[in-house]
C-alpha cells in the first residue's frame, strides 16, 4: 500500500518555532483522502499551528508539508486550494452572503453565469437558499456558520479546514450542526481537517482522531481506538475518565501477562512489557461492574470501599478507595451501595489497558 | 452615578448639566444664529448692520466673478490638499497598523506631536524652507544648479504643502485607526480563498477601511477650510481663498457681507461632506456584529 | 514584489515623516543662531535670539498672555467638559446622540467663523477683549475635555458610585470621593490637551485680540506678515514648541502615553 498517494496532506518531519519557544516538535502526520481527521488536544498543544501550517498561514521552522503528493511548504495560500471555516466565521461585512460564497470563485476567475450557479448549489446544500441578499450582521450564529461553509466548500477544495469552528454555537446547534457537517463532508468525499479541543466533538464527528500535546502527536487511531487502547496516561485521561492502578509484571507472554497491583494480582491481555517492570494500567470507569462475589465468573476483580454514591442520570458514579488509591465506577444499578460497604470490582481483561509514556 | 429613578428628576442631574449647555447655547449656537440672521441684513457703515432684509450678501457674493474665482481656487487647494493627503496618508496608515501596539503608539505620539504645534509656527518652518533664502535655494544656489533663487512661495504649490503637513496627521490616524479595526481574520479568509495581497486588499481591506478614509476626508476638507494663517503667510497678500475673503470682510467691518460668506463656506463643507458619504458609502461597514 | 512593496511604502512614511517634522526641525535650529538671518547650517549657537524676545515688551507680554490664559481657558473648560459628560455618559441612545453632537461639534467646525461670530456678539454688547477671548478659548478646549471625560466615564463602574451611596455619601461626595479619582486620567488629559490647544490657538485670536491683549501665535504671526527677516521669530516659535514639548512630557508623566494618543 503506497501511503503517500493515499495521503492527502503529509507532515514530514515538520518543527515550528517562535523565537525561544518550540510549538511543534518533528511531526510526522499522514492524513488520508476523503476521511473526517481530528486534531484534538488541550489548548497550546499545537494544533491550531499544525492547521494554520496546512493552510499556509504559518511556514514550517523545519521539514516538509505536501498536499495530494506536492510540496507545498513554500506555497503562499491564496495558491494553495483549500478552503477553510474560521472560528469567528470571518465573514466579510461589506458583501451579501451571495457575495461572500462567490468571492473564491470570483478570484478563480469563473464565468458570471457558472458562479451564480455554483453559489446557488451550494447553498442549498448548506440550506440557505434565499439568504442570497442578506448581509453578515443580519444572520444569527448558527447561519453564518453555514455561510462560511458554503464560502469554503463552493471552491470545491483539496481539504477542508475548520478550526474549533463550532465552538461559538449553543449546545444544541452545536450537536445538529455536527452531524450536519459530517454528511456534507461524507457526501462530497472531501478530506476534513478539524481542530477541536473538545473529546466528545472529536469522537462523534471522526473517522480518525490525533491526539497532542505541547506540540506533539500522543496517539493517531480510530475514535474506538484511542479511547478503549490509550497508548499513554495523557491520552487516556483526556478522553473521557480513567483510572489510573500502577503495579508490577510477574509474568508476560505473549497473550498476557500477570500484573500485582497492591497485594492481588489481574490478567491483562497482550503485554509489552518484562517481568519484574513497573508498569501503569489505566481502566474506563464504565467498564467496572460491581457484583457480589459468586457473581464475578471469568472477569478479573478486586476489593474496594465505596466512599460516595451519586445519581447521575444515566448512570451512577461511584467513588471507591483501595489501598489509599481513588477508583470510579460508573454503574446503572446502585442498588445497596453505601459509603463504607466493601465491594467486589469486576471487569473483563481486555479492558484493562497498559500505557505507555510519550 | 444616578441610579434606580429616572435620573433627570434629581436635582444634582441638573445642577450638573445646565452650565455646559448655556455656555455652548449661548456662546456658540447664539453667535451662530445672530450670525445667521445677520448674513440676510443689508449692511451699514454706521452699525453692525442696517435694517432691511436682503439676499445682496449671498446674490453677490455667487456671481461677483472675482469671487468665484476666488471659490474656485478655494476648491482646487482643497481638493489637491484632500488627494495628496489620501494618497501619501493611506500608506503610512498602512504601515502605522501593521506594527506592533508599542510602536505604534510611538509612532502615533510622533505624528500627533507636529498637531499640536500653533499653524504659525509650522507655516513659518515653510517660510524658512521655500522662502525666497529659505533652505531649498539656499542649497541649489549653492550646488550651482540654479543662478537665481525659485519663487516657491506666494504660489499654489507652497500653500499645499503647508496645508498638507498640518492635516496628513489627521489623515493618517483617522485612516489606520479604521484598518486597526479590521479582523485579521478577515485577510487571511481572503487569502484562503484564492486573493493575493493586492487583490486582498482591494476587495477587503479598502472596502472596510472606508469610514476611516470618509471621516479623514471630511476633517481634512472642514480644516483646509478655515486654515487662515498659513493659506496668509504661504500664499502671499495676494493669494485670496474664501477664507481670505472673510477674514478680509471682518476688517473692513462689512458684517453682512463677512456673515454670508461665512454660511457660504459652511454650505460648501457641508455638500462636500455629503459627497464624500455618498461616494463611499462609509456606512456599510459601521456596525458589523 | 512584496519587497518592492514594502520599500515603496517605506519610502513614502519617510517622506512623509520628513515633511511632518522637517518645518519644526529647522525652525528650533534656526531659533538657536546666532546670525541676523536665515543661515543654514546655522553658523554657531547663541542664545541672542531669545534674549531680543524677552527684551520686547509686546513679545514678552503676549508669551505671559497666552501662558495665563491657557490655564484659564483650560481650567474652566475642564469643568465644563467634565460636566458635560457626566450629563451625557449614562442617557439613552436618542437623546444623549443629539447632546454628544452638540457639546462636539466645535472640534470640527471651522474656528475661523466661531471667532466672527463672537465678535460681532461682543461688539453688540460691549463685551470687554480679554474676557471674551477666554471664552472663545473655552468653547474650543471643551471638546477635548468632554471626549476624554466620555471615554472614561464608559469603563466607569458605577456599581462603585451606588456602593458609596448605599453607604451614606450623598451624590456630590460620591462624585469627589468615587468617580472622579477614578477618571482622574481621563479629566486630566483632557484638560492638558484644552492646554495645548489654548497656547496655540489662532484663528479665534485673530479677531478676539486688541490692542494689549495678544497671544504669542498672533504677535509671530504679525511679526512674519509685517517685519520679517530678522529671526526673533525663530525665538518665539521655538518658545511655543518648547512649552507644547512641556506639556506633552508632563502628560506622559502623569497619563501615560497610550491615553495620550487615544485622545
Amino acid at each position: 500500500m503506497d501511503s503517500t498517494a493515499e495521503a492527502d496532506v503529509r507532515f514530514d518531519n515538520v518543527t515550528k518555532h517562535y523565537q525561544n519557544v518550540v510549538a511543534i516538535k518533528a511531526l510526522n502526520l499522514d492524513i488520508p483522502r476523503g476521511t473526517f481527521f481530528s486534531l484534538l488536544g488541550p489548548s497550546g498543544c499545537g494544533k491550531t499551528t499544525t492547521l494554520r501550517m496546512i493552510a499556509g498561514f504559518e511556514h514550517p521552522t523545519q521539514g516538509e508539508i505536501f498536499i495530494r503528493g506536492e510540496r507545498v511548504t513554500d506555497i503562499p495560500p491564496y495558491r494553495r486550494n483549500f478552503g477553510m471555516v474560521f472560528q469567528n466565521y470571518a465573514l466579510f461585512p461589506h458583501m451579501s452572503v451571495a457575495q461572500n460564497v462567490a468571492f473564491g470563485l470570483k478570484m478563480r476567475k469563473l464565468r458570471r453565469d457558472e458562479i451564480a450557479k455554483r453559489v446557488r448549489e451550494t447553498l442549498d446544500l448548506v440550506k440557505l437558499n434565499g439568504f442570497e441578499d442578506r448581509y453578515p450582521k443580519q444572520l444569527s450564529g448558527g447561519q453564518q456558520q453555514r455561510v462560511a461553509l458554503a464560502r469554503a466548500l463552493v471552491i470545491h477544495p483539496t481539504v477542508l479546514l475548520l478550526d474549533e469552528s463550532l465552538s461559538a454555537l449553543d449546545k444544541m446547534l452545536r450537536e445538529e450542526m455536527q452531524v450536519e457537517l459530517r454528511e456534507l463532508q461524507r457526501k462530497l468525499g472531501i478530506t476534513a481537517v478539524f481542530v477541536t479541543h473538545d473529546q466528545e466533538e472529536a469522537l462523534t464527528m471522526s473517522d480518525r482522531v490525533a491526539v497532542m500535546r505541547a506540540g506533539v502527536v500522543e496517539q493517531v487511531g480510530t475514535p474506538s481506538e484511542i479511547y478503549e487502547s490509550p497508548r499513554t496516561e495523557f491520552v487516556a485521561g483526556f478522553l473521557g475518565n480513567s483510572n489510573f492502578v500502577d503495579g508490577v509484571v510477574v509474568n508476560a507472554s505473549a497473550d498476557g501477562a500477570g500484573i500485582d497491583i497492591g497485594g492481588e494480582q489481574i490478567r491483562i491481555d497482550g503485554c509489552t512489557a518484562s517481568a519484574g517492570e513497573r508498569v501503569r494500567l489505566a481502566l474506563r470507569p464504565e467498564k467496572i461492574d460491581i457484583v457480589a462475589d459468586h457473581d464475578v465468573g471469568n472477569r478479573e476483580s478486586v476489593t474496594a470501599t465505596v466512599r460516595e454514591v451519586i445519581y447521575r442520570g444515566a448512570a451512577t458514579h461511584v467513588y471507591l478507595e483501595r489501598n489509599g488509591v481513588r477508583m470510579q465506577a460508573y454503574v446503572r444499578d446502585a442498588a445497596g451501595l453505601e459509603p463504607g460497604r466493601e465491594v467486589r470490582c469486576a471487569w473483563a481483561a481486555s479492558s484493562m489497558v497498559l500505557l505507555r509514556d510519550a | 452615578m444616578l441610579t434606580a429613578r429616572p435620573f433627570y428628576r434629581r436635582p444634582f442631574f441638573w445642577a450638573v448639566s445646565a452650565p455646559p449647555l448655556l455656555a455652548t447655547l449661548v456662546f456658540f449656537v447664539g453667535p451662530l444664529l445672530l450670525l445667521f440672521y445677520v448674513s440676510f441684513m443689508s449692511p451699514s457703515s454706521t452699525q453692525l448692520f442696517g435694517n432691511h432684509a436682503t439676499f445682496d450678501n449671498y446674490a453677490q457674493s455667487l456671481t461677483d466673478s472675482f469671487m468665484l474665482l476666488t471659490i474656485r481656487r478655494t476648491l482646487g487647494v482643497t481638493a489637491a490638499v484632500l488627494g495628496v493627503c489620501l494618497v501619501l496618508g493611506y500608506p503610512v496608515a498602512l504601515v502605522v497598523a501593521r506594527m506592533t501596539p508599542r510602536r505604534r503608539l510611538i509612532t502615533m505620539m510622533v505624528l500627533l506631536f507636529p498637531l499640536m504645534i500653533s499653524n504659525v509656527v509650522r507655516a513659518y518652518g515653510w517660510l524658512e524652507i521655500l522662502g525666497h533664502d529659505g533652505l531649498i535655494n539656499l542649497v541649489l544656489v549653492k550646488l550651482g544648479v540654479i543662478d537665481f533663487p525659485l519663487r516657491i512661495i506666494d504660489t499654489f504649490q507652497a500653500v499645499v504643502i503647508g496645508l498638507l503637513t498640518i492635516l496628513l496627521p489627521y489623515m493618517i490616524i483617522s485612516i489606520a485607526n479604521s484598518l486597526t479595526a479590521i479582523d485579521r481574520s478577515l485577510h487571511e479568509a481572503a487569502e484562503s480563498l484564492g486573493a493575493n495581497p493586492l487583490r486582498t486588499f482591494w476587495h477587503v481591506t479598502w472596502p472596510l477601511s472606508s469610514p476611516g478614509v470618509a471621516s479623514g476626508l471630511m476633517l481634512v476638507f472642514f480644516l483646509t477650510l478655515s486654515a487662515y494663517v498659513t493659506i496668509a503667510l504661504l500664499g502671499g497678500v495676494r493669494y485670496k481663498l474664501l477664507v481670505s475673503a472673510v477674514f478680509d470682510a471682518v476688517s473692513t467691518l462689512q458684517w453682512p457681507q463677512a456673515a454670508a460668506l461665512s454660511f457660504i463656506l459652511l454650505a460648501l463643507a457641508l455638500i462636500a461632506g455629503a459627497l464624500i458619504q455618498l461616494v463611499l458609502r462609509p456606512h456599510r461597514v459601521q456596525g458589523r456584529g | 514584489m512584496k519587497k518592492f512593496g514594502n520599500f515603496v511604502l517605506m519610502a513614502i512614511t519617510t517622506l512623509v515623516f520628513i515633511l511632518l517634522l522637517g518645518p519644526l526641525v529647522i525652525v528650533i535650529v534656526t531659533a538657536f543662531s546666532p546670525s541676523d538671518s536665515f543661515q543654514f547650517p546655522p553658523p554657531g549657537f547663541s542664545l541672542r535670539w531669545f534674549f531680543d524676545f524677552f527684551s520686547r515688551d509686546e513679545m514678552r507680554s503676549a508669551f505671559t498672555l497666552s501662558i495665563e490664559l491657557a490655564i484659564g481657558s483650560s481650567i474652566v473648560a475642564a469643568v465644563l467638559g467634565v460636566m458635560a459628560a457626566l450629563s451625557t455618559a449614562r442617557s439613552g441612545k436618542r437623546i444623549s446622540g443629539v447632546f454628544q453632537s452638540l457639546y462636539m461639534a466645535p472640534l470640527v467646525f471651522p474656528t475661523i467663523i466661531l471667532g466672527l461670530s463672537l465678535l460681532m456678539c461682543y461688539r453688540y454688547v460691549g463685551m470687554p477683549v480679554l474676557a471674551g477671548l477666554a471664552i472663545a478659548h473655552v468653547l474650543v478646549g471643551m471638546p477635548y475635555c468632554y471626549r476624554a471625560t466620555f471615554a472614561s466615564l464608559q469603563s466607569f463602574d458605577y456599581s462603585l458610585d451606588e456602593a458609596g451611596q448605599s453607604l451614606g455619601a450623598s451624590p456630590l461626595k460620591c462624585f469627589f470621593l468615587v468617580t472622579l479619582p477614578l477618571i482622574w486620567p481621563g479629566v486630566l488629559s483632557g484638560w492638558l490637551f484644552a492646554f495645548i490647544v489654548s497656547f496655540g490657538e489662532l484663528n479665534t485670536a485673530l479677531f478676539l485680540t486688541g490692542p494689549g491683549v495678544t497671544t504669542l501665535p498672533i504677535e509671530i504671526f504679525g511679526f512674519l506678515q509685517f517685519n520679517g527677516g530678522q529671526l526673533v521669530v525663530a525665538a518665539a516659535s521655538a518658545l511655543q514648541i518648547g512649552m507644547i514639548l512641556l506639556i506633552v512630557l508632563v502628560m506622559e508623566r502623569a497619563v501615560g502615553l497610550a491615553r495620550l494618543v487615544r485622545s
